[in-house]
């Protein structure tokens, strides 16, 4: 044989071999699922996403809230804020999904997510103009007025029962009622900012955990000694958080210098006042003057923020309740304390996390649609979906808008934030005012402008998006 | 005319599917975009004509305390920079790899082409890792020579350099392909009778390679001066939440206007106004390097 075809036939063989080394490795056979009684078996949902969605359990029928008496037949479209086959939001809704679909065999969920950002919403908005795809959605309380305003959405008031008020906090179906008096969305969950710590920082530093009572200067001396440098050179920084125009994590640390700093205040702009340029310098001290904080401070992307936070480069950052369940997951030590108080005046920002229903002519579909809403807002839900591995706080990852819902650690370090809780005002100006808002916002944290003279900038204009024009 | 027709009319049929396409896809889109322009445009209720009929344009420069104003200066400073730059780096490099043998070039010609067959937003995403302030690659090289860190991506005095930085140093792919290819179709007479007259190789590089590449260069001015005017994924990747108003664009403000606020009448007005000048500064660069050389 040819020397040069005995060469090439020996590196096809030796490829080969590497090919088969490289290639993944067949997966075992699972075994066969028990075979459920047809009427009740429930397949997980269809995976929009991506098809490795891990598929739930198939459920039987328990009825109470579950069992829909709509008489519906066909799909229901239900589309999920941050929900992603895997992740966090999408074990305890495939599993809410399974178990309402075995207590209604003619009715057919198909979930789809829909990622927490810009896109995310345009696609939502998008799909919900058009007037296809979308019967049922979870969604943040200040996206819900620009929908309502739009007769996208559909009133929940002829299906709220006596059970439904008593059972619902107040204050949230208050907050819903938008447009002549009705309200517009099932509260589902609420979300107050809560500052978390990293223990294991706080060990290193050989820091002592803080009252849970604690004050403005008891948090900056903390930051400070949570600032510090290792021996093989890595920083850590005692603080940190997300800043961008969509999210208002970091507002409740100025916002608490006085209960008139809000950002409408009697129909007007709130943040052109003394009290809140104080504020809002005694804020950016943190990173100009005490340097505290990571030094993209004001522009840093939130998965940064969070990827310190778990990668111990910062020892506390100010989050929403939702990152909560994931630390529990990845058994990151950690601790949830309120923010901390100026003066005596506590406060936390949040929102309500909502489901509401889309606005249709077919009333049966409606009617099926409110059904899941009901449900997925209920105790019920938390009863079939507790904690567990693939849910860490079962279906609630922040504090249930319902009495009834018992709420699993570590969300109840958020319940007593409740009392005090700021929620962003539902108003369809919101997204612009934070828009018009934020860039001032950074360059007073970066040093660029003076607090009082940024805000009264972008007063009139700010009026102006208030009042409508 | 009609001779010509019945001589030529046939072979308009192969142009006639892009024809179609690019009147369906962009023709009509554009011309819909011009008439939303004057209208404010709701997905559900459809578009209502403005009052006064230009109040979308008075909008796009005046809402949110004016960015639209920053946007077109921040544009205009990274379309100067890096326009300049990759044209530069696109020559000067075409050159450097011109003497060498066929291989040789063509492996530099593939190399260099990398960027372009890259997705914009890992280029981006690269570079918001190298200008990380924190763990960044280059506050390690500073701080390798004792240098303090530099705020690259936070700092909104350099900001926008930090970005414009970013499109310099990325190789300009098309731009060393093309005048790679130009400088290979020059005649190698002209060399020889310039070298026999006693021309070194910098004096034939500047009255020679330079002049007889003009219809590329004004070719590549134009095609980055666009790119520029449209930067967005960079900007989008390495600055989401933006840093004040420094690194704001004018694509980024339609963006804004037109995804998160669905505004699509004062984005349509900025887009037509980004339009505008884009035509104007290509009419200049037009008449500034049209070439009359022919060889």
């Amino acid at each position: 044989m040819d020397k040069r075809v005995s060469i090439l036939i020996r590196m096809a063989g030796a490829m080969s071999v590497l090919l088969s080394a490289c290639a993944a490795p067949v997966a075992p056979t699972a075994p066969a699922a028990p075979q459920a009684p047809a009427a009740t078996e429930a397949s997980a949902p269809a995976a929009t996403q991506a098809p490795a969605a891990p598929q739930a359990p198939a459920a039987t029928p328990k009825g109470g809230l579950r069992k829909s008496n709509s008489g519906y037949k066909g799909t229901l479209n239900l589309w999920v804020l941050g929900y992603t086959p895997g992740n966090q939001f999408a074990n305890p809704f495939d599993l809410a999904i399974a178990q309402f679909e075995a207590d209604n065999p003619d009715i057919n969920v198909e979930i789809t997510g829909y990622p927490p950002n810009d896109e995310g919403f345009t696609k939502l908005t998008t799909a919900l103009q058009s007037g296809q795809g979308i019967d049922v959605l979870r969604l943040p309380s200040d996206r819900l007025p620009a929908f309502v305003k739009d007769d996208l959405i559909a009133p929940i008031d002829d299906y709220l029962t006596d059970a439904d008020k008593a059972d619902i906090l107040p204050n949230t179906l208050e907050a819903v009622r938008l447009k002549d008096g009705k309200a517009y969305a099932w509260p589902l969950w609420v979300v107050p900012m809560g500052i978390y710590l990293n223990l294991d920082v706080f060990q290193e530093a050989g820091v002592e955990l803080p009252s849970k009572d604690w004050t403005w200067e008891e948090f900056v001396e903390t930051a400070k000694k949570l600032t510090f440098q290792r021996a093989n050179g890595e920083q850590v920084y005692g603080f940190s958080g997300f800043i961008d125009p969509g999210v208002i994590n970091t507002w409740g640390l100025w916002m608490n210098e006085d209960p008139s700093v809000r950002p409408i205040v009697d129909g007007k702009f709130g943040f052109d006042s003394d009290k809140a340029a104080a504020g809002l310098k005694r804020f950016a001290e943190l990173a100009l003057v005490h340097k505290v904080t990571p030094p993209d401070f004001g522009s840093q992307k939130d998965a940064d923020v969070k990827g310190g936070f778990k990668n111990k480069q910062y020892g506390m950052i100010v989050d929403a309740t939702g990152f909560s369940p994931q630390l529990k997951a990845d058994k990151i030590n950690f601790a949830i304390y309120p923010l901390p108080s100026v003066n005596g005046n506590r406060i936390t920002v949040g929102a309500i996390g909502l489901i509401a229903v889309a606005a249709t002519n077919d009333k049966v579909k409606e009617q099926a649609a409110m059904d899941l809403a009901r449900y997925l807002t209920s105790a019920e839900v938390q009863e079939d979906v507790p904690p567990s591995e693939t849910a860490a706080t079962g279906f609630y990852l922040a504090p249930a808008a319902r009495k009834s819902v018992k709420v699993a650690p570590p969300l109840d370090q958020f319940l007593p934030m409740l009392d005090y809780m700021w929620i962003t005002p539902l108003t369809p100006a919101w997204p612009k005012l934070t828009r018009l808002i934020h860039p001032e916002y950074q360059n007073i944290i970066f040093g660029k402008v003076d607090p009082a003279e940024a805000m009264t900038k972008i007063a009139p204009e700010a009026n102006s998006l208030i009042a409508g024009q | 005319m009609r001779r010509f027709v019945q001589k030529h009319g046939w072979s308009y049929t192969f142009i006639l599917p892009s024809l179609l396409t690019f009147t369906v896809f962009v023709l009509a889109p554009v011309v819909w975009a011009f008439i939303i322009s004057f209208q404010e445009y709701s997905l559900v209720r459809g578009g209502t004509w403005v009052t006064p009929i230009y109040k979308n344009y008075v909008t796009a420069f005046t809402q949110f305390g004016g960015v639209f104003v920053s946007a077109i200066r921040n544009t205009l400073i990274y379309t100067l920079f890096t326009v300049t730059a990759n044209i530069l780096i696109g020559l000067i490099l075409a050159s450097l790899i011109q003497p060498l043998s066929n291989w040789l070039r063509t492996f530099f010609r593939a190399a260099y082409y990398l960027p372009a067959v890259t997705s914009a937003l890992i280029i981006g995403l690269t570079w918001a890792y190298i200008f990380n302030a924190q763990w960044g690659f280059a506050n390690y090289l500073l701080r390798l020579v004792g240098l303090p860190p530099v705020r690259w991506l936070s700092d909104p005095d350099i900001a926008l350099g930090s970005v414009t930085l970013s499109a310099v140093l990325t190789v300009p792919a098309t731009a060393v392909v093309l005048f790679s290819a130009a400088m290979g179709s020059i005649p190698r007479e002209y060399y020889e009778a310039a070298e026999l007259d006693g021309a070194g190789p910098i004096q034939r590089w500047w009255h020679i390679t330079v002049p007889l590449i003009k219809s590329t260069t004004l070719y590549l001015v134009v095609i980055y001066t666009i790119a520029s005017f449209e930067v967005f994924e960079r900007i989008y990747v390495m600055v989401p939440s933006g840093v004040g108003n420094s690194t704001q664009t004018i694509v980024t403000q339609i963006y804004n206007n037109g995804f998160k606020d669905l505004n699509f009448g004062v984005a349509s007005a900025q887009a037509f106004v980004l339009f505008v000048m884009i035509a104007a500064v290509a009419a200049l660069q037009f008449r500034a390097l049209r070439s009359d050389v022919e060889y």
